[in-house]
């Protein structure tokens, strides 16, 4: 287990440094989090219905998308410096390699989610003061069922033509019971209700996320071997 | 007799038992008093059902067998399986909110059952938008299969998700659909319907598997086309 | 005691619908078996 975590450091670290040596995906990323985030400004009528019921669902569409751009970069790297073919040569174990690559991306995700988090604060004065912790707590949760899938999937789609479209399409079926519950969760958590009414919800998410890692954890080693 | 022709033969006997059932349904069913006769979409829309989530098991079945043995044959049922799957979906997803629009007064709603009907399209879909973007067969039902197992495990999920949703929002029924316990000419038109479209799936999916090996033979494959 | 409702008319549809489908996807099948 402790070999597992090593190995998926060593390959976490190798992208982590890449990422930020060129900070180029990093800072696009952010940006369109910030872009999309002011086009729902304008998308909506704020006399018709209330900000505050239209934000759970503006922050995680945010979210989500900012989490397919993360995702579609991740393999890119690899494709383009030609890293891939040495990391199967090595003797790294496929599924440190999965855990690796979901570091990576999830620490990319969580870069732009808190910045973003801030701004969607700013923009639509939400109340998130006395429930930031267990906010971050839900947003936690279900960016790593995102990533989970996420990562494998965009193992997938590299070598598919259109990837760019690719991921989507596959990937967003299977981001709706993460995004149902951090919805709801935070939609609870900003009307200041009290946690016990989203117990439903975060044992969705965490069931979601044991299955998935654990899943794909498994079948990673089939999309990148003979 | 070829594959082929078995296959076909097997559809045409589903096909004219299936006009044998429109006759028993329209016919020779009572109507329910509550629902009139629109309540008789039951009897094709709840096969349909069948028929479709049985073509997802055995897509994930057959998925976990291609990558467990490496046998072919599993990939080519698969393949053929998502594309039979499709097509009862397509019938679920018409006949649902024709049902749904006389009963609950709106054509669509997010209840378990449309959203789970909508998913396994989508999955089914994704599923063969996936293989047809990828050349090489090898790497084709390694994907594939990924895919396959993937959708099958989410599927929980996504009726989980919509539970909880839906216990908190009052449903916009204005007569509810299908009791439990069905009257013996009703439960009889039910059985025989599913029978026939299990009939269905076995001939459709016999000569979607026998096109594979005709197209793997030709040297053609699939790609680029379902 | 209501009237039975008069929504013969979504049945008929939904019938030909599925009957529709079913034939075009085994009239598909058929002959993309035939076409080399």
């Amino acid at each position: 287990m402790g070999d597992l975590l090593a190995q998926a450091w060593i390959v976490a670290r190798k992208d982590l440094v890449l990422e930020f040596r060129t900070r180029t995906a990093l800072l696009s990323a952010v940006v369109f989090t910030a872009l999309v985030l002011t086009v729902f400004n304008f998308g909506r009528d704020p006399t018709a219905v209330a900000t505050i019921d239209l934000a759970p669902s503006i922050l995680w569409v945010t979210f989500t998308f900012a989490a397919m751009l993360a995702l579609n970069r991740a393999f890119q790297l690899e494709l383009e410096n030609g890293a891939l073919e040495g990391l199967l040569a090595s003797p790294l174990s496929r599924v440190s390699l999965y855990w690796g690559k979901g570091v990576a991306n999830l620490a990319f995700v969580a870069v732009v989610e808190a910045v973003g988090l801030p701004l969607f604060v700013l923009f639509f004065d939400v109340p998130v003061g006395s429930v930031l912790l267990p906010l971050i707590g839900v947003i936690a949760l279900a960016t790593v069922g995102f990533v989970a899938v996420g990562t494998l999937f965009s193992a997938m789609v590299i070598r598919t033509r259109f990837a760019e479209l690719m991921l989507p399409v596959l990937l967003l079926p299977f981001l709706i019971p993460p995004l149902v519950g951090a919805v709801q969760v935070t939609a609870r958590l900003l009307a200041s209700r009290p946690l016990s009414e989203s117990v439903g919800y975060l044992k969705l998410l965490a069931a979601y996320d044991i299955v998935f890692v654990s899943l794909a954890s498994v079948l990673f080693r089939f999309t990148v071997d003979e | 007799m070829s594959l082929a022709q078995r296959g076909r033969r097997i559809t045409l006997v589903g096909l004219v038992l299936l006009a044998g059932v429109y006759v028993r349904a329209l016919a020779y069913t009572p109507m329910e008093r509550f629902q009139g006769p629109a309540q008789k979409i039951f009897y094709l829309h709840v096969p349909a059902a069948w028929s479709a989530m049985l073509a997802m098991g055995l897509v994930g079945l057959s998925s976990v067998l291609y990558l467990l043995l490496r046998d072919a044959r599993f990939d080519r049922f698969a393949a053929a399986s998502a594309e039979v799957g499709t097509t009862f979906s397509l019938v679920m997803l018409t006949t649902g909110p024709i049902w749904a629009k006389p009963i609950w007064g709106t054509w669509w709603t997010w209840d378990a059952r449309l959203t789970l009907t909508l998913f396994l399209f989508f999955l089914f879909l994704g599923y063969l938008l996936l293989r047809s973007a990828v050349a090489e067969p090898g790497l084709r039902a390694r994907y594939s299969a990924v895919l396959g197992i993937c959708g099958l495990v989410l599927l929980p999920f996504i009726h989980l998700s919509v539970y909880l949703f839906r216990t908190l929002h009052p449903q916009p029924i204005v007569l509810k659909p299908s009791s439990p316990s069905l009257p013996g000419d009703m439960l009889i038109t039910l059985l025989l319907s599913f029978a026939v479209f299990t009939v269905l799936y076995v001939g459709f999916v016999t000569q979607r598997y026998a096109l594979s090996l005709e197209r793997e033979a030709q040297g053609s494959g699939d790609v680029g086309r379902a | 005691m209501p009237d039975v409702p008069q929504n013969a008319g979504y049945m008929v549809a939904a019938y030909i619908v599925t009957a529709v489908i079913l034939l075009v996807y085994a009239v598909s099948l058929s002959r993309r078996a035939n076409r080399p």
